[in-house]
Parts: C-alpha cells; sequence; structure tokens
C-alpha cells in the first residue's frame, strides 16, 4: 500500500527521526540489546565456566536445576543454558544479517532492473518473484538443507536467502516504480545521465528507508525459516543458534523433565528480535510514509 | 503492496497472455467483459502454476541423493539379506521411480503422468503404494486441522482489528495494536512448544501427539470425533492465536483511514448505532482486500503447519512431508509440494474470479 515517499529532511538529524517514532527506537533498541547478549558470552562463559569452556560435554552435572551458579541450569549434557544461550543469539544474528544482506542484494537488483526497465524484463521477473511469494517454499528449503548438510554459517545464510530475496524485492520494486516517473528522474534523463548514475545517484538514496525494510523482512524471514528447519531436526550440522537450542530442548525430553529454561529463554530471546526487526519496520514505513503515519498511530 | 502477483485483483495491465482478441469474435469480447477478464485470469494461473511445479521439479532433481539405493538398503535391512543389486534390479528401480533417461525426459514424463493421471509413482515411505495414495490418507487431517484454523484466524483477526481500529486512542485498542505488532511475526510453533509444556506436561489435561485416541477405531461415532476434538485444541489454538494477529493489524489499518469519510458521516447522522456503522459500513471496505490477502498468505499458513504438525505427530501432509524429505522419498517430496502450490493457486484463481462480482468497484477487466 506504499505509494508515497516524502523525502527525509536531510537538516532534521538521526535523533529527531528516533523521536519521531518510539516504534523505530524501541525496535533498534530491542535489536541492541540482543547484539549486547551475544557479546557478553565470551564474559559470561568466563564467569560460569572460570577458564574452562561451560559448554563442554560433561562440564558440570546434567540437568541442574537454576540456581547462582547457573542461572539457567545445565542440559542434558551437562552444559551450561545461559552461555549456549549467549552464544546462540549471536549466531541467530550472524545468520539473519547474512541472509538478510544477500537476499537484500538480489532484491535491489531484481526490483531496480524490473522496476526501472520495465516491459518484457520486468513481466518476467515480477511473475517469477509472484510465484516465488505466494506458493510455499518451505518444502523446497527442507529438502535442501536435508540434502546440505555440512555447511559454513554463510552457506547457511546464502541458502536461506534463495527463498528470502522475494520479500525484499517485493517491497522495494514498489517504490521503484512510484519513483521513476518523478519529476527529477525525468530531469536526470533529459540532462543525459547514464541509467546506471540515476539508480545509483538518484533513485538509491531516496530508496534506502525501504531498502532497510527489505533487508529486516527478509533477514525476519530466512532466521524463521532456520528455526522451522531446525525444529524438525533437519538444521544444518554445527549451527548451534537459538533454534538449535529448542531442538535440543525437545529431542532430549527437556518438557518432560521440566528443564523449561532450554526452550523458553531462547523462545524470548527470538520472540524479542521478531518483535525488534517488525518494529524496525512499521517504524520506517511510518516515518517515511505520510499517508500510513496519519494512519496508524502510535 | 502493489504487487501484481499470480493472483491480485490489480487492473495492471502486467501480463497479457490473453492475446488480443480475433477480428471475428470481437463483438463477444465487448459484450462479455468479464469472459475475457476470467480467460486472462485462466490463462495467467495456468502459466503460475506451470511455473511454480517446473521451478519445484528441476530445484528437486538437481539435489544430490538417490531414492533407489535407499529401497535397496531398506530391502536389505527388511530381508536381512545382503542382495547385490545387480544393474538390472537398479535399471528396473530407475524405470519405476521415474528417474531413467535424462532430467528432461523425467520432466515431460513426470508431467504427461501429472497431468493425464495424477499420478506421482511410488513412495518409497511404504512402498509400493503410489505416492498420491499416501498423500491422500493425510490430506483430511490436514485439510481439516489448517482449514479450520485459517478460516477462524482470519475471522477472529479481522474481526478484533475491526474493533481496535475503530476505537483508536483507547487504551485497550493500542494496547491490543502494540501487542499484535510485538507477536505478530512469532512462529506458531513458539505458542505450540509453550502450550504443549503447560498443558500436557505440567497440568497433564491435554494430549500433545497425534490426532486421536490409537486404542480407537477411526470411525464417525461420538467417541472417535470428540478425542479427534481433543487432540486437535492445542495445535489449533497455537496456530489462531499468532495467524490472528496480522489479520487483526491488516484489518486496522484498512479500518483507520475510514474513519473520517464522509459516508461514515453520512451514516451517523442517519442515526445509526457505531456497532452497525462498522459492520455494515466501514468494514466492508475491509473485506475484499482481506480475501484476497488470505489467498496469498495460503502458502505462508501452510508452511507454518508443517512445523506444528511434526511438533504433534499430526498424521497430515506436514508430518509426512518430512518423514519423505528424511527418507529421500523423492516422489512423495514433489507430490505433497504440487499439490500445495497447486491449492494455494487455485485459491487465488478463484478468488480473483469471484471478487469483481463481489464488489462492482473492481473491475479487472478494463
Amino acid at each position: 500500500m506504499t505509494t508515497t515517499l516524502s523525502a527525509p529532511k536531510r537538516t532534521a538529524g538521526r535523533l529527531s527521526l528516533l523521536r519521531r517514532s518510539p516504534k523505530l527506537t524501541i525496535g533498534i533498541l530491542l535489536i541492541l540489546l540482543l547484539v549486547a547478549i551475544g557479546l557478553s558470552a565470551p564474559l559470561v562463559a568466563q564467569a560460569i565456566g572460570g577458564g574452562q569452556d561451560p559448554t563442554e560435554t560433561a562440564a558440570f552435572p546434567r540437568w541442574l536445576k537454576p540456581s547462582g551458579a547457573h542461572p539457567l541450569g545445565t542440559d542434558q549434557y551437562g552444559r551450561d543454558i545461559l552461555v549456549m544461550v549467549c552464544r546462540g543469539v549471536l549466531v541467530s544474528l550472524q545468520i539473519g544479517a547474512i541472509a538478510g544482506l544477500v537476499s537484500t542484494v538480489i532484491g535491489v537488483i531484481v526490483a531496480f532492473v524490473g522496476g526501472y526497465l520495465g516491459g518484457f524484463v520486468d513481466t518476467v521477473l515480477s511473475f517469477f518473484t509472484s510465484i516465488l511469494l505466494v506458493v510455499p517454499t518451505f518444502p523446497l528449503l527442507i529438502t535442501l538443507s536435508a540434502y546440505a548438510k555440512e555447511v559454513t554459517l554463510f552457506e547457511v545464510g546464502l541458502m536461506l536467502s534463495i527463498f528470502s530475496w522475494p520479500f525484499a524485492a517485493r517491497t522495494i520494486r514498489s517504490q521503484v516504480l512510484t519513483l521513476r516517473t518523478r519529476a527529477y528522474v525525468d530531469l536526470a534523463k533529459t540532462t543525459n545521465s547514464r541509467d546506471l548514475e540515476i539508480i545509483f545517484k538518484e533513485l538509491l538514496p531516496n530508496l534506502l528507508p525501504y531498502v532497510m525494510v527489505g533487508f529486516a523482512t527478509s533477514a525476519l524471514g530466512s532466521i524463521f525459516g532456520l528455526i522451522g528447519l531446525e525444529v524438525i531436526g533437519l538444521g544444518p550440522a554445527g549451527v548451534i543458534d537459538l533454534g538449535h537450542l529448542i531442538f535440543v530442548a525437545i529431542s532430549t525430553g527437556a518438557l518432560t523433565l521440566g528443564a523449561w529454561p532450554l526452550f523458553v529463554v531462547p523462545i524470548i530471546l527470538l520472540t524479542a528480535l521478531f518483535a525488534g526487526l517488525n518494529l524496525i519496520n512499521i517504524g520506517l514505513e511510518e516515518v517515511y510514509n505520510p499517508r500510513l503515519r496519519s494512519v496508524s498511530g502510535v | 503492496m502493489s504487487f501484481p502477483l499470480a493472483g491480485g485483483t490489480s487492473t495492471e495491465p502486467a501480463l497479457e497472455p490473453g492475446a488480443p482478441p480475433p477480428e471475428e469474435r470481437s463483438s463477444l469480447w465487448e459484450r462479455r467483459p468479464w469472459f475475457r477478464y476470467a480467460l486472462r485470469c485462466f490463462l495467467l494461473y495456468l502459466a503460475s502454476l506451470w511455473g511454480a511445479l517446473t521451478i519445484a521439479f528441476f530445484f528437486f532433481r538437481m539435489l544430490p541423493g538417490d531414492p533407489v539405493s535407499t529401497v535397496l538398503q531398506s530391502m536389505q535391512q527388511q530381508y536381512g539379506t545382503t542382495v547385490q543389486a545387480s544393474g538390472d534390479l537398479v535399471a528396473r528401480y530407475r524405470t519405476e521411480f521415474g528417474l531413467d533417461g535424462s532430467v528432461i525426459e523425467q520432466y515431460l514424463r513426470f508431467m504427461k503422468n501429472l497431468v493425464l493421471h495424477q499420478d506421482f509413482g511410488p513412495s518409497l515411505l511404504s512402498y509400493p503404494t503410489p505416492a498420491q495414495d499416501v498423500i491422500g490418507a493425510a490430506l483430511p487431517w490436514t485439510i481439516g486441522l489448517m482449514g479450520i484454523t485459517a478460516v477462524l484466524s482470519w475471522v477472529i483477526g479481522v474481526a478484533a482489528g475491526a474493533i481496535a481500529g475503530w476505537r483508536r486512542g483507547r487504551l485497550g485498542a493500542e494496547v491490543t495494536a502494540n501487542v499484535a505488532i510485538a507477536f505478530s511475526q512469532m512462529p506458531f510453533y513458539f505458542v505450540a512448544l509453550v502450550l504443549v509444556y503447560v498443558f500436557s506436561y505440567l497440568l497433564g489435561v491435554l494430549p500433545n501427539r497425534s490426532a486421536y485416541d490409537s486404542q480407537l477405531t477411526p470411525g464417525w461415532n461420538l467417541e472417535f470425533i470428540g478425542s479427534v476434538l481433543q487432540h486437535g485444541i492445542l495445535p489449533a489454538v497455537s496456530i489462531v492465536v499468532i495467524g490472528s494477529l496480522g489479520w487483526l493489524l491488516s484489518t486496522r489499518m484498512l479500518i483507520v483511514p475510514l474513519l473520517g469519510e464522509d459516508f461514515l458521516s453520512y451514516a451517523e447522522a442517519k442515526g445509526l448505532r457505531p456497532s452497525v456503522i462498522l459492520r455494515k459500513y466501514a468494514l466492508r471496505n475491509c473485506y475484499l482486500p482481506q480475501v484476497t490477502a488470505f489467498g496469498l498468505g495460503l502458502g505462508f499458513i501452510f508452511n507454518g503447519n508443517v512445523l506444528v504438525e511434526q511438533l504433534f505427530s499430526y498424521p497430515g501432509l506436514g508430518s509426512t512431508l518430512v518423514a519423505a524429505i528424511k527418507l529421500q522419498d523423492l516422489n512423495t517430496i514433489m507430490g505433497i509440494t504440487s499439490l500445495a502450490i497447486f491449492a494455494v493457486l487455485t485459491a487465488n484463481f478463484v478468488l480473483e474470479l469471484v471478487l469483481p462480482l463481489l464488489d462492482p468497484r473492481i473491475k479487472g477487466w478494463r
């Protein structure tokens, strides 16, 4: 529904942008909080393990209840859950960043090539984008991951972005379409600027907020997809993120044993991550889309 | 979101597969513009279907792995013998599973069997039962669970969103909207997990596995139906709780800009009760975009449904799909994916045809 775009007032500065949108602020704060939790992992590991790796198998007794020494207890292999959670946050964030970045780059290219050139190219590109958006792609993703067992973090991100770039492409393309016919683009065209020059100098800066929306949406979609893979036991080996911890909880019987921190804490953190990304999305749209701003209130 | 999706009621002349009508028929086209619109939708539908199935087919064939060796392995385990797979045997299985010849040949054969016989070939999950029969057995459970929860989420979400939009600015409505923003992107699965923990393990009041009590024989009796309902509560609630939040947000977004409109002031001036104005005047404007969105969101709902089914060992398509993938049962995987693609695109096609008839403002054929 985004049809108009008000050029951001450059004099306004970043702080007032945040002040104008509490949603954006809260979203960014949530993500920063998660980053802080992730970055604190070495300190927490040091405090709990005291030099040893607290997530090594049998580092501590199994299934310890939460206590002062182990605020979230230990799991079936005697690993400290708090340290695993802190490290898992970082991995989840990295996956989201990698997959979000790759998706956004693909999305921007597809959106610009299609939206700017129009015609047959656009028809074909948007045809495939829309197919991938409507059709359930999760079976494809599960199958792909079932065959790709030993992969690096970057490859996982790449794999996830195969299916999350259409989210970014959709958001950005609709904006390219509205911008293409603006007067300043026509002006650039009549002064004989090259297409690439127009795209990079005129269009891209004005689309930045929507590129960010595309990034947040596809990062969200990617993390979402990865968790889906992990909870059914088909996650990539060696990627120990929050979704993997949930799978460990299910498969080792943490539910029966009442070891709730092992799945409740990852769920809370992931919910915070999803909420943060969603708030950033909605906040950005509200700030840069005046029609929507009046609509959503605060 | 003004994107010409495969469905969508956009009036953009994005695709024109329905080539310009021949001249001798032009009078029919002019008299029945809806007919022309329908034909264009139908051709676009066929093109999307073909595109999606082709993408899926080549996607699966590109992956490494060999179902035939899986078959032979499982046979060896089953019969305890070390059958040395002779070339003939392997070749026979390749033919049976549709894996002989080049990929293009396989593709053409797959399409032919799909279109003419709705046949996906034998499954591995319960060899030699055809994949379509395995899918057919799981289908009612998924249709039941997913169909009911998808519709329920929509109804609850649209109703709640309408009220939240109507009462904008009030504390309750604002809290609801912000809660929805925070939780609407959460996977169904998380809620399911927490519900299972609380209601099955801590309180022990509701079952956490399967679709019915395994001691009962399926049939149309009260006991069995009761058992099905009892087993369906947790999966259904976890889907509806999150699913309705998304509809709540989008309905609210549609209602709020209407609030200052003249036709609502007019209704108010007529002395109509606010609830009537909301239902008969404001909400009517939301049905169309929200019904369209329902069609577009079906694929997403299917994705979430797969995980919920897997968690509850619900005997539907989702669990079958995961089991098939673990076995490299290519035919069943392809069958389920094709069915999901077909269902989602067909639903969108039907909605696209019906919506202009319901809403005179939409003239897709112009």
